[in-house]
Parts: C-alpha cells; structure tokens; sequence
C-alpha cells in the first residue's frame, strides 16, 4: 500500500495526530540517516523548513483552515531557483551561486505553504539519464542501491521513492522526470510546454524544458499540478491553458481510445514488454478501446531531440563565465584565458560533450544539415502527434526500454545511454504532457514503468487514465525506508 | 566528419579550454556522436517549418518602470563587487 | 593612377527612448550608479527568462515607416551567440531573418534614394571600465533597447554617408524614437567601406568600421580608410575582410582581428520569446500618429511660406523648433516674419546643439504669436518687435508687458510719407549725395524718419518712400 501521500499526511496534521514541526523533523531524521547510501539531497535545509513547519502548526492551534499542500514536506530538484539558497545544477560552475530571487513554482508552493526539506541531486545541468554526472556524485535507486535512481531528477525520485520527500518538483527536457520515476517506482508528470511556469528553472533546452510533479500517487501528482500550473507573467511561452486535474481523476474511461503506436514497443527488454501487454489487457478490462496504429517518424525522435536540446543548451550555457556568479579558476591570464579555464574545469564532461555537439551544429556551415534539419523534422514530429491524437484519446507507451541501469555503466556509454531516452523524447520534441506510473518489476525487484501520453494540455485526461488503472492494480511497492504513515 | 582541427575551432566558439591528452579522445567521443546526430539526413519524408511549440504570439509587456534591485543585491554573488562594478581582474 | 571611387553602406544604432529596457522593467535612464538600473533578468540570472516591451515594437514600426520600410506581419526573435563579458547571457536578443521591417529608402537632398534593407528590435550590452588592465562590468545599459537600421551599399561618397545620418538622425528625432545623441552613444554606426574604380561596377571587398560615435570621426575614418584601400589596390596587395576600429588619437583604423575574437553568431531562434504578429490595421493606426517628417514640413516651408532653402533646414532640424515655428505660423500672415525670429534673434540665446535641441525658452508660441500680429497690424515696426522679444527671452512674459500705448499705433502710410517729405527737404545734402550714388546716405534719412516718428515707423517702408520721393 502507499504511504505518507499528500491527503494522508495533510489529514494527520489536520487531525493533530502529528505536528507540522514533529512530522518535518521526522522527515530529516530520515534523511540523515539514509542520505548517505541514497545522496538524494545536496542540501538540507533544516532551518527554513523548521521554521515553516511551526508557522502551519500555529496556523492549525489557531483553528485556520489549511490547504492541502500546506506543511508538507517537500523538495525541489537543485535547478529551481530559491532566493537566498544555494542553487547549483549539482555543476562545480554554479557552487556557492545563491539566486536573488524564487522560482515561479517555488513561490506557488511557497505561498500554499509548503515545508523545503531541501534540495535534491540531479545530472549536471539535468545532461543525463542516470544521475551520475552531477559534481555530487550520483543517487542511487532506494529499491537496490547498487543501481542509479535515474535521471536527470534522480535526486528528487530517489527521495520520494525512499520516504524521505513526501513530494518534489523535477524538470523534464527528454525525459527527466518520467525516466527516474520508472526508475524509482513512482509517479512523475511531464506537462504539457507551457503549462507551467519556467520562470526560475534554470534552462537546459528552453524549447524543451518543464517543471513536473514527482509523487507517490497518481492523486498526488494532480494536487501538485494544480497548484504549480498557470499563466505567469515572467514566461511568455506559459500560457497556462490548464484545466484542473484532482477533481477529474475518476471519471469513467469506458470507450476512452488508448493508441498503442507500434514503434514504441520495438526493442523493448521482454520483461518491459511483457508489463506493457498486461497494462493493455489491463485497460480492456476497464472498457478502454485499444488503437494500433503506426508513428515511424519517431524513428528519428532521438537524433533530433539531442541536436535541438544540445543546440539551445550551448546558447545557455554561455553565460557561466563567472564574472556575475559562480566559480572561477583560480589563476588565469587575461578574459579570455579566465572565461576558458573557468568552463573546462567548472563543467563535467557529458555538459562539455553537449555544448560542443551543440556548437557544431549551429556553425555556420552545418547549421543547414543538422540544427535547420532537426527543427523542420520537429515540425513534421509535433504534426504526426496531432494526427495521432485524431485516433485516439491517449497514448500509451512504455517509460523506458529496460529497468534502472547498474551505477557506471552512463559513464562508460555515452551514445548507448542517450538511446535509453527514445520512449521519453517524443513527448518533449511534440511538448506533450505524459505521466510515468509503475506497471510492473523485474526479476531483480527493480520497477518498470509506462507512460500515457495525451494531447496538448490535456492533462486532466492522461491523468484519469492513470489513476484508473493505479487504483485497479497494485503495482507500487514499498522501499521499507524513510517515514513511514 | 568532424577532425581535430575542428573540435579545435568548436571549443574555442564554445570558450572551453581543451587539454592536448584529451584531443584525440575527445575526437573521437564527437566522431561517434556526430555519426548518431547524422542519421537524422537519412530521413526524406516530409517536413513542417517549426515555429513555437502552442503557436504563440504576441506576448508583450507595458512600457511601466518597476523598481531596479538594490546594487548590493545585484553583486550578492561577487562578495559585493568593487566600487558597484562586477570585478575582473586582468591577472590571477 | 585610376580614379577610385567609394562604396559604403552603414549599420546604424539607435536607441530608442522608452522608458524600461527591452526585456525588463529596469529604467533605461542615462547615467546613475554603475549597476542600479538592474534585476535578475538583465544580469542575465540562470533561470530569469525575457519580456518584450510592446513600446519597442511601436517605435521599430514607427522608425520603420517612416523611412518607407516594409513592416513584416511576422517578425521573429533569434539568439546572437558571442561571448564578451558585458554581455550578460553570452548572447545578445535580436532578429535575423525575419526583422519587424524592410525594404525602406531615406532619400538624399540631391534626390538619391539610399536604400535600407532591415530595421530590426534588438538589446544593447553593458559598459566596460578598464582601469590599470583590471576589467569593471556596469550592467545599467544592458537591455536598453536598440533599432539598428542596416543600408544597401548605395553609398558613394562620405558626404552622402554623413548627409544619410544626418537625416536618418533628424527623422528617428522628429518622430519621437530616439534622442539620437552620438556623444552619449544613442546613435552609433558601424560603417562599411571598400573601394573600386570608378569605371568598374562589381564591388571591392569590404571592411567594417565599428562603432563610429561622432561625425568628425566617422569622416577621418573613412577618409583613411579609402586612402589605405586604394593604396593596397594600387600596390597589387588585397583588401582583407575585417572588423577594424578607428584609433582616434593616430587617426588611423586599426584590424580587430584576433583569434579570441573569432566570430561565428550561430544565431538561432529565441526559444524564450513568442512569434510578433502584427496586422495591417495595427500598422495603419501607428502609421497615423506619424507626424510631418522633415523633408515633407522643409519643401512645404519653402513652396507656401516662401522660407529659403538654408532657413528651411534651420527650422527643421530640431523637433521642438518646428513645432514652435507651426504653432505660430499656422496663425499669422507672413509666417517668413517668424522664421526670421527665430534664426536671427532666438538662436542667438541658444548657442549650442544641445539647448536648440531642447528649446527651453520663456516665449510661449501665443506670446510670439501677439508679437507678430502686432507688426502684421502695423501697430509696432520691426526693430520695437526685435527690442520686445529680446526682453521677452530673458524674461518671459507677453508683448504688451514691454510696449507701452504710446509706442503703439504705428504710422499709416499716408503719414509716413509726409514725414519722409518733411526730411528730405529738411536734408538737401544727404539727398545730394543718394543721387551722386552713395547709397549709405539713406541712412541719415530714416534715421529723421524715426526720430520724427519716436521709432514707431517701418523702416522699410520709409526708405521704400524715401527712395520714390528722391526719384
């Protein structure tokens, strides 16, 4: 059975079962005593949460209503920006870097009361599938820490699969959020691009990037959406055409058309498959009507994402040159020297490989075969979805071909590893929202996820679909860590 | 296919400095993501012209002053800067 | 030795005068502490995403109609990639290939067009401060928004370069842009230049100026420029495509090339930036509030008020004169009479650029207006108008604060020639000596008039009669 969701943890504090300021501090207890085998958070801020937590508690003694979110606790993916709190990207470049000012999504959160236990590991500058190229070192997987929770929000799905996060917010730009939550066995929503706010996020692929919940339940995932998504002023590409997601969840799917698009089911780990052919028995079962068709432009998801992603990413990562912020080398000759010195020793390989890939592509010469290619085959990709979704309600698909990697094995693969992503990019490339839900594990206990994938800002569908199928089977198995309700 | 000369000329527009041990590994690392980044020419099929994601357009902001943030707050991250300048220094 | 001849074409600058920067709301006010004009956003803060102002739109469409342009119904942002420490996110927001505008001309007194290829919205970089080596970064001018306005090379000679600046400054004024000041960077040019003979039409291979911020320097430095290509060409070595700067203390350009300065813009699209959909009725409306450009208001100054060409161009050349000047001639007969104020008797309180710029004077247009219908009414000559208003400059105040009754009146013409009767018979030898050819004599003439008539009369006038008298 699940534990410690939202509802479950709210009611506690409503029914003063358990205090705000106890129920944090049982949370970072946990967190001493199982971060150092998860390395989930880079930081832990103890302080500020403690401090929140007592406000909700008096807000309870004074009889104030208190919302769902309210005293929870929480964490953020270390790209979101906190004012006054080290926000690093898990890169050396950023180390020491305090923002002046809150994510969008964290004031949200902030102001609907939410307790910041800390902040979470993740790929450097999310450039990974595994979490390993963080500065910090990796997360491991809470199910069998001798794999990798995943990534690039490994840190935020490690947490949360580990008990020690009751909720956190991951980023997505190919898949970092859907990835580690198939991973970890839990929930992570992808949403629609612009549906929520970037403001704050430190970029990645501008085009491709999104804030999403990572969650314990499908529920969860729908109170934390509906709490982040709106329009907001700072991000002209969010425009908030969301509707709400908790009060649809259980709506009837009966006659509801799943497409089941062919090219997302070939080279699938037999294990993977076999959960995904169970999950589509499963959706029979509940009166879902199954479309086969065929997508074969997805063929080229992969090539196309990295050389989009990598191309905006050299763009922006310029600006780490540390004359504004962050770190800078220690003993240089000149600007140019600085500028140079500071990026190679400040950024991680995999950033260095992707900012060069994506230098090379928009140089004038290849911009035509690679960077102009990749956006008119973008253009051809977005339309294949919407044609696709003439067929269907939603998708659904397999999260990633196979289960949690074994940790090292990113570092040694660089192309292998990127071909991990192909279930997860399409979505990012077409900005679709998709939501990752545990369908199954496999011989080793490790989770396998699937993903259902829906039309733009159709949230509050894709989001039905996986709570139905949540509630008809029980796949989400315990870690037997952390805080326990 | 990309050569060394070039990975040369793509670190200095990208401002990386690149060790001479590292160039002939390097090389090779973008040869083999370059290949996988080539596979996309294989594709003849049609193609859209992309502009944004939702087709948006015309998002603006009024004319209207809203108040700078404080000096210090701006060189929070310099150790408060020198003299209200982000410091550079020629030499370290 | 062949004649040569020179081709250029300008990429000029200019800052538009909002009142926030192009992608925040930061103050684009000159000056100030380095640094206090600035948010996450114009530092370049991970995280912080772009705004576009809606006003720099305007003023880009505004720039652009006027100088004849195209305005393109779509218009995209796109991303310049270069690293340079006053550039706070190591690319600089601009357009590439779909500008707000194209296909303009500004036309040249000579009547040849200069034609403009794009006017595209941009943002400009940060200052630097170099002190003993040490480098300072000032971020208040980043973001400040910019048009830059890029000419075909039709261009032949500096005179037509300095003449095309000269008006394009005179319009982005006149139409309420920007204050184009060149001395405090609000106006700059990139000026392109090469060279070839003057018989041949295929072009020569170009250098590019930067950054010239004064018309003394932009003429030294394309006069070096031509002499050093020619030179090349004659001496059979190759002109080198480059970026040169203009050294002003040697006079010369100088290469800026430089392996860290190796440029290749990558420009793609602004992925933080929506599409900028403008439709024809939004054009039409802006396009409305365009007011009379200079060269329409200095031929209609010439054609209906009879104004000289070298006075026309005197009164158009600052926006707030020739709104005074339309405000006034619009109610008065001889407008000439207004325009001979102001050059001659009000540009004498204003000596420089700066204080004619800004016309900051006591006389409202209704006072000026009083003054000159009193001459028009024959009530005060001319000479008692220039005395009135040189008191009224220092003072401010109206006509009649200055010209008591008994001066007024004037003397009708019937009067006037009895007394210019009276004086010349009273004056025997002046007349002698009109009629032996000194002319100057006249002046002893009206000089009886005035004192006969207290200076109430017409100087002209009188020597007008003066003269039929004498015969």
């Amino acid at each position: 059975m699940k534990n410690s969701t939202i509802k479950k943890l709210h009611n506690m504090l409503l029914q003063g079962e358990i205090t705000c300021v106890d129920l944090t501090k049982k949370y970072i207890d946990e967190i001493k005593k199982n971060n150092e085998s998860l390395n989930a958070y880079v930081l832990l801020t103890e302080d500020e949460a403690l401090q929140q937590a007592s406000a909700v508690d008096e807000k309870i003694k004074n009889g104030e209503k208190i919302g769902l979110l309210e005293g929870i606790p929480m964490t953020l993916k270390d790209n979101i920006s906190t004012n006054g709190i080290e926000t690093t990207c898990c890169s050396k470049i950023l180390t020491g870097y305090k923002p002046i000012y809150d994510a969008y999504v964290w004031e949200k959160l902030k102001n609907a009361g939410a307790v910041m236990l800390g902040k979470t590991n993740m790929d450097e500058f999310a450039m990974g599938s595994s979490c390993e190229t963080s500065y910090f070192g990796g997360a491991a997987n809470p199910h069998n820490t001798d794999h990798v929770a995943g990534g690039s929000s490994g840190g935020v799905a490690s947490a949360v699969a580990g008990n020690i996060a009751a909720y956190g917010l991951g980023s997505d730009t190919g898949g970092s959020i859907r990835q580690p939550a198939s991973f970890c066995g839990v929930v992570g929503l992808k949403p629609t691009y612009g549906a929520v706010s970037r403001y704050g996020l430190i970029a990645y692929a501008s085009s491709f990037d999104q804030i999403g919940p990572i969650t314990k339940s499908v529920e969860d995932a729908a109170i934390v959406f509906d709490a982040i998504s709106s329009k907001d002023y700072y991000d002209s590409t969010c425009s908030g055409a969301v509707e709400t997601c908790a009060d649809k969840l259980d709506n009837d799917i009966t006659g509801v058309k799943i497409g089941v698009p062919k090219e997302y089911y070939e080279g699938l780990r037999p294990d993977v498959k076999n959960a995904l052919d169970n999950a589509i028995e499963e959706y029979k079962k509940l009166g879902a009507e199954i479309v086969e068709f065929e997508l074969p432009i997805l063929k080229y998801a992969l090539p196309v994402y990295y050389i989009l992603a990598c191309a905006e990413a050299s763009s922006n990562l310029g600006r780490y040159d540390s004359i504004r912020y962050g770190y800078r080398t220690e003993s240089y000759n000149g600007i140019h020297d600085m500028m140079c010195k500071t990026r190679s020793e400040g950024f991680g390989k995999e950033v260095q490989r992707r900012i060069l890939l994506g230098t090379y592509v928009l140089s004038s010469g290849y911009y035509d075969a690679y960077y102009k290619k990749a956006q008119n085959m973008r253009g051809a990709i977005v339309k294949a979805f919407k044609e696709a979704f003439a067929k269907c309600d939603v998708i659904l698909a397999p999260t990633v071909p196979m289960t949690a990697f074994k940790k090292g094995f990113s570092s040694q693969n660089a192309v292998e590893t990127y071909q991990t992503d192909i279930c997860t990019v399409p979505v990012n490339i077409a900005g679709l929202p998709g939501v990752s839900i545990p369908c199954g594990e496999d011989n080793e206990g490790l989770p396998i996820g699937m993903q259902i994938i829906g039309n733009s800002f159709c949230e509050a569908k894709i989001l039905n679909v996986a709570y139905k199928f949540e509630q008809a089977t029980d796949f989400f198995k315990n870690t037997e860590m952390g805080v326990e309700f | 296919m990309i050569d060394k000369q070039e990975i040369m000329d793509i670190a200095l527009l990208s401002k990386l400095h690149i060790d001479e041990n590292e160039i002939d590994s390097l090389t090779e690392e973008m040869m083999n993501i370059i290949k996988f980044a080539d596979t996309i020419n294989e594709y003849d099929g049609e193609v859209e012209e992309f502009d944004n994601i939702n087709n948006l357009s015309n998002v603006f902001r009024n004319d209207e002053v809203v108040e700078s943030y404080s000096q210090s707050e701006i060189l929070k991250n310099v150790d408060g800067g020198e003299n209200g300048y982000f410091p550079v220094k020629k030499k370290v | 030795m062949k004649e040569y001849e020179l081709v250029s074409g300008l990429e000029t600058h200019v800052e538009l005068s909002t009142k926030t920067k192009i992608f925040c709301s930061c103050s684009t006010e000159f000056g100030g502490e380095p640094n206090t004009h600035c948010c996450p956003i114009c530092i370049g803060l991970p995280g912080t995403m772009p705004r576009l102002n809606k006003q720099v739109v305007n003023y880009a469409i505004k720039a652009g109609l006027a100088t004849n342009c195209t305005i393109n119904n779509i218009a995209k942002m796109d991303r310049k990639n270069y690293c340079y420490p006053d550039l706070s996110k190591a690319y600089q927001v601009s357009q590439y290939d779909k500008p707000l505008c194209s296909n303009g001309y500004i036309q040249l007194d000579s009547g040849k067009k200069i034609r403009i290829l794009r006017i595209h919205i941009e943002e400009d970089a940060g200052k630097l401060v170099h002190e003993r080596g040490d480098t300072f970064v000032d971020y208040n001018r980043g973001g400040v928004p910019l048009i830059e306005i890029v000419t075909e090379p039709d261009i032949r000679s500096i005179d037509e370069a300095i003449e095309y600046v000269e008006k394009l400054q005179l319009i982005m004024k006149s139409i309420g842009v920007s204050d184009c000041k060149m001395q405090e960077g609000s106006l700059r040019c990139d000026v392109n230049v090469s060279v070839k003979p003057k018989d041949v039409d295929t072009l020569g291979t170009r250098t590019e100026i930067k950054n010239m911020n004064s018309f003394t320097f932009m003429r030294q430095a394309m006069e070096y420029e031509f002499d050093r290509q020619v030179d090349l060409i004659e001496s059979g070595e190759e002109v080198i495509q480059e970026t040169r700067r203009f050294n002003t203390g040697t006079g010369e350009t100088e290469g800026m090339r430089s392996k860290e300065d190796a440029h290749d813009y990558r420009y793609f699209r602004e992925p933080d930036l929506v599409t900028i959909h403008t439709t024809d009725e939004e054009i039409e409306e802006i396009r409305a509030t365009l007011p009379e450009l200079p060269d329409s208001k200095k031929a209609r100054y010439i054609a209906d008020f009879g104004i000289n060409e070298t006075d026309a161009k005197i009164l158009v050349k600052y926006r707030k004169v020739s709104e005074f000047f339309d405000a006034v001639a619009e109610k008065v007969n001889k407008p000439k009479t207004v325009s001979n104020f102001i050059i001659s008797t009000i540009y004498r309180t204003l000596s420089t650029d700066d204080e004619r710029e800004k016309f900051d004077i006591k006389v409202s247009s209704e006072s000026m207006t009083e003054l000159v219908k009193l001459i028009e009414d024959g009530k005060i000559n001319n000479n008692l108008a220039k005395d009135t208003l040189e008191k009224m400059l220092q003072n401010g105040g109206k006509p009649t604060d200055y010209i008591d009754e008994s001066q007024m009146g004037g003397v009708d013409e019937g009067e006037l020639r009895a007394i210019c009767e009276k004086v010349v018979l009273a004056n025997p030898k002046a007349v002698e000596d009109i009629k032996g050819g000194k002319g100057a004599a006249i002046g002893a003439l009206i000089g009886g008039v005035m004192k006969e008539t207290k200076g109430k009369a017409d100087a002209k006038a009188a020597q007008k009669i003066i003269r039929e008298i004498i015969g």
